[in-house]
């Protein structure tokens, strides 16, 4: 992970020195699995396979060189004019060989490592990018500016990002302890390795569970209710009909139904809305308390 | 005497049940919240823990007695209600409505009581040799047939899921206590009792049964309307259990046995040690479920399988030697 990052940090400060954005000639570039993949130029024809790569793309102004897409990638409204290739866990090759592409990114996943061996096996250029939390887009963002032979413009969203979530992020005394509910039955809950537990954190909130390393997992109503939320998190469109469940009744902030209510793909995944995300999280939390 | 054992045993677990969770509340303080309800950590023991543990021994029980009846209906040492398609029922129709996005609070338990009584009503029908008989070897096949199309149709459901509502339903159908509450375990009561005092009474009927059809007419009883009643009641109950806990397997097919190897096959005796030693297996196993990567909590069938197996494994060395 460290090569990877001093590899790319050295393939940018490179990429910086000396590159008008449409160079042509091989690019190299180093992905989140740590292969080396060889375009012969700037991408043209780009098959992204996860919705937070998409929306990179349109944001790096590269919309019309997307030619696949998953039918998750939702965002922005134009991405819904690129045709789907379907799922982006578990990939049908044949749906992306079928766009001809020369450049496919795919989520990096356990589930993936087949479909991405499969498409290097028919020529086609394919990296992996993990897109889960918001330390991942910067480092995406880039990887895509040098496969798009305009690292300029990818430096550019980068420090775009980095002031907007700078701006947008609060800190405050006393941040409210929420519990966030992915799931309710059997209750599941996020930890720290989540996307959300990061925008809670800059949103001048903290995770209940923010102890608990991994991005989710099933969680016992008892340790729900003896850490005593200030507030509950939910992404669900409903009312949550759970809260009037017997068994919730023991957890005050669900009696008394303190809910914070976002609903949005941009809670969902890292973006360039992340901002905005945070922002409109910490609206929710105030009207909440 | 062994009755009593194992009763003294399931006390044991479910005061353990009650003692332990996510939670590490010292024992004084869990008595001080039973006889007190105003104690700063009653809420957590009354009305998590204790209906909890008395859902998880209720469950456990009944699916233990489900798999002991059906074992000597079908005369098959592999019978279950996961065998007999019932389970594969109830999680189609919780699949399907996970999938879909329906699933309610209110609404999983009743969709998966449903399919399992359609799926069992399958089965049945598929069963009856000739319009009439249940033939106990037609009906394992069909069990396992439609099992099978069940798990078909929620593998073709769940590749067509997103990823987070996929886990939740793998979740669901790995099975879990993680809702319950006095209302499911009323709720769960009000199913089970009838069906279960219906099962303990068919007992001397299942002696019978189990020697075969031919044998059991020739003693007297009365065979096709016995084993309608068994088959039944054992859906009625496996359909209840999966409602209020999900699938969760291998207590109905393990616990009969081992019991069996230990208290002989009288069904007067065998059923009320199944139903103590089941229930008792599966409060250990929720016991565990919820308090080894606590706050976490781990699949509530994984646990059971986890200290079963071996615990089989030992008895039936024994016997065998």
């Amino acid at each position: 992970m460290a090569r990877t990052r001093l590899l790319l940090a050295a393939a940018l400060a490179l990429a910086a020195c000396a590159s008008p954005p449409s160079r042509s000639g091989p690019i190299l570039l180093v992905d989140d699995a740590g292969d080396t993949t060889a375009l012969a130029g700037p991408a043209a024809r780009i098959v992204s396979l996860a919705p937070a790569t998409t929306e990179l793309l349109f944001a790096l102004g590269a919309g019309d060189r997307v030619v696949g897409r998953t039918r998750y990638c939702d965002y922005p409204a134009e991405a819904l004019a690129v045709p789907s290739v379907g799922d982006g866990i578990a990939p049908s090759v044949e749906a992306i060989v079928a766009r001809a592409p020369d450049l496919v990114v795919a989520y990096r996943s356990g589930g993936n490592q087949a479909a991405v061996d499969g498409l290097r096996a028919l020529g086609i250029p394919t990296i992996q990018l993990a897109t889960d939390l918001l330390d991942d887009l910067d480092r995406a963002a880039l990887t895509l500016g040098r496969a798009l032979g305009d690292s300029a413009r990818a430096s550019a969203l980068v420090r775009a990002m980095t002031d907007s979530l700078a701006a947008a992020t609060v800190r405050v005394p006393e941040p409210p302890t929420v519990f966030i509910l992915s799931w309710d039955q059997p209750p599941i809950t996020l930890g720290a390795g989540s996307f959300l537990s990061q925008l809670l954190d800059r949103a001048g909130a903290r995770n209940l569970f923010a102890d608990q390393p991994q991005p989710s997992f099933p969680v016992s109503l008892e340790a729900v209710a003896s850490r005593d939320p200030d507030l509950i998190l939910v992404t669900d469109e409903q009312e949550p009909a759970w809260a009037s469940r017997p068994e919730w009744q023991v957890v005050p902030a669900a009696r008394e139904k303190r809910f914070v209510r976002v609903i949005g793909s941009e809670f969902n995944r890292p973006s360039p809305r992340a901002a905005r995300a945070v922002r409109e999280l910490r609206r929710a939390i105030e009207r909440a308390r | 005497m062994k009755l009593g054992l194992l009763a003294l045993l399931g006390v044991a677990a479910l005061i353990g049940g009650v003692a332990i969770g996510a939670v590490a509340l010292p024992p004084g303080e869990v008595i001080a919240a039973l006889l007190h309800p105003g104690a700063p950590d009653s809420a957590i023991v009354w009305s998590l823990r204790v209906p909890r543990a008395l859902l998880a021994f209720a469950v456990g029980g009944t699916l233990g007695v489900s798999g002991a009846a059906l074992q000597a209906l079908v005369r098959n040492p592999l019978a279950e209600p996961y065998l007999l398609g019932i389970s594969g029922g109830a999680g189609l129709a919780a699949v399907v409505a996970i999938a879909m996005g329906l699933a309610s609070a209110w609404l999983l338990p009743a969709l998966a009581f449903g399919g399992a009584l359609v799926a069992s009503a399958a089965v049945y029908r598929l069963s009856l040799v000739g319009g009439q008989r249940l033939e106990p070897r037609t009906l394992v096949l069909a069990g396992v047939v439609v099992a099978f199309f069940c798990g078909a149709i929620m593998s073709a459901l769940l590749t067509q899921t997103d990823a987070p509502r996929l886990r939740n339903a793998f979740l669901w159908l790995l099975g879990g206590f993680g809702g319950a509450s006095w209302p499911a375990l009323g709720a769960f009561l009000l199913y089970a009792v009838a069906p279960l005092l219906v099962l303990f009474a068919t007992a001397s009927s299942l002696d019978l049964l189990s020697l075969g059809d031919e044998t059991a007419h020739a003693l007297g009883a009365r065979v096709e309307r016995t084993k309608r009643i068994v088959y039944f009641t054992t859906a009625l109950l496996t359909a209840a259990s999966v409602a209020v806990s999900g699938m969760i397997g291998f207590v109905g097919l393990i616990t009969p046995h081992a019991i069996r190897g230990w208290l002989g096959s009288i069904h007067r005796r065998l059923l009320p040690a199944v139903f103590l030693a089941s229930g008792t297996l599966l409060v250990a196993a929720d016991a565990l479920a919820r308090t080894v990567v606590r706050p976490a909590e781990l699949p509530v069938g994984a646990v059971t399988a986890l200290i079963g197996v071996p615990v089989f494994a030992w008895l039936l060395r024994r016997s065998l030697a």
